[in-house]
């Protein structure tokens, strides 16, 4: 078994805050926790270490450092931290974790869980939550050479309320002997007396709301739909389901959207109603009045379509980012979405 | 901000301005109200829209028509 673990300047003895801005460094054995993590089974075959200041302010040069020398072991499991409550640590290790993940190495890291580490690792990483400081170093490690050991012998890994990592974001098939009735019903009366539990927790992420437009005067507005309003005839083929791709259409000279010129493909929904007055998936008939009155600036020239069916939440999740993007680009600072 | 006959689901993923649509049919219409009626609801569902984008709101809030 060989295992590859990563630590920071300090846990790697090179110094403190003055040695941050430390390249990346290769060294033999374990150093720091490492010897913590070999007592406990999970002995490292090698430590990388960097300072967390360089790792934050040269990513680009210090990441591919240190996954050149990853590739270069190919160790069955990467150990990163733990980081506790250093947001650099836990970031570089989240970092890490990810990449080394997304290579196929199963890797395992701790640190506090409102660590930006947790976000960046995206669910790549198996990560042990952690008190804020090196306290908690006794209870951690086993944790963390407990599942080192059992991933880089390739065995099954338990649902993060059995391990005690934190939900990586992921959903498994499991065998229970007792029926979904019969859960439901344990969930249900659970709730009743106050204990909030769920089989699937939520996988969506959290935005802060974005800050109130303080003028709509002078706003660009853009019109957005997952329902499937396309052309008549949907020219360019958007999937009535699993749409792969989102769409826009000119609306420059369009003051609303006729039935037998527009029509929604989208398979989720009778769109029977829709197709009557498409304007009741995408108002662009109100929002031209309102352009009119003067409510907001004016309306963007084009109106983004895709068909929000069977959509995973990470194709839905680009697809916004992608249309955020281009509407940035076109000055647009304000957007009406309408979903079915 | 996301108009939507389902914003409890909306709530569920994290959006943070929903305004609660007519029906998941036709978000923005009522085909049983007449024409011109039905007009005037949509005009007022995007004005109420954009009070929406011009409020600042707490995380996953969900707005009514009226």
């Amino acid at each position: 078994m060989t295992i590859v673990h990563y630590v920071n300047q300090f846990f790697a003895g090179l110094g403190g805050e003055e040695a941050a801005g430390h390249e990346p460094i290769r060294l033999d054995g374990p150093q720091g926790p490492g010897r913590a993590l070999a007592a406990a089974g999970a002995a490292p075959d090698v430590t990388l270490a960097c300072g967390d200041d360089h790792f934050g302010e040269h990513e680009p040069e210090a990441l591919p450092t240190l996954l050149a020398w990853l590739e270069e072991v190919r160790p069955d499991v990467l150990i990163c931290g733990p980081a506790f409550g250093s947001g650099r640590y836990g970031y570089a290790c989240g970092v890490l974790a990810r990449e080394a993940g997304r290579r196929g190495i199963p890797v395992v890291a701790a640190m506090t869980p409102d660590s930006p580490g947790v976000m960046a690792a995206e669910g790549a990483a198996y990560v042990v939550p952690t008190g804020s400081n090196v306290a908690a170093m006794r209870t951690v490690v086993p944790l963390m050479a407990g599942l080192a050991v059992r991933l880089a012998a390739g065995e099954p890994v338990g649902s993060p309320e059995d391990e005690g990592y934190l939900p990586r974001g992921l959903r498994s098939n499991v065998r229970s002997d007792r029926t979904g009735a019969e859960r439901a019903i344990e969930l249900l009366l659970a709730k009743l007396a106050g204990d909030v539990r769920t089989e699937v927790g939520p996988t969506g992420d959290r935005v802060a709301p974005a800050p109130p437009v303080p003028d709509l005067t002078g706003v660009r507005l853009a019109l957005v739909t997952e329902a499937g309003c396309v052309p008549q005839g949907n020219p360019n083929q958007l999937p009535t389901r699993h749409a792969n791709v989102w769409l826009k259409y000119p609306i420059e000279d369009v003051d609303s959207l006729a039935s037998g010129t527009y029509e929604s493909v989208h398979a989720g929904f009778d769109t029977t109603v829709g197709n009557a007055d498409p304007n009741r998936l995408v108002p662009l008939d109100a929002a031209r009045e309102l352009e009119r009155r003067g409510a907001f600036g004016s309306l963007h020239d084009a109106f983004y379509t895709t068909s929000g069916v069977d959509t995973p939440v990470a194709t839905a999740a680009k697809f916004g980012q992608e249309i955020a993007a281009e509407l940035l680009e076109a000055r647009v600072s304000a957007v009406v979405l309408t979903g079915t | 901000m996301f108009i939507t006959a389902l914003p409890t689901i909306a709530q569920m993923v994290g959006t943070n301005r929903i305004l609660r649509g007519v029906a998941i049919t036709s978000p923005t219409g009522d085909p049983s109200l007449a024409a011109g009626d039905e007009h005037d609801l949509r005009v007022a569902i995007v004005e109420r829209a954009l009070e929406m984008l011009g409020t600042e709101v707490e995380p996953t809030t969900i707005w009514e028509l009226a």
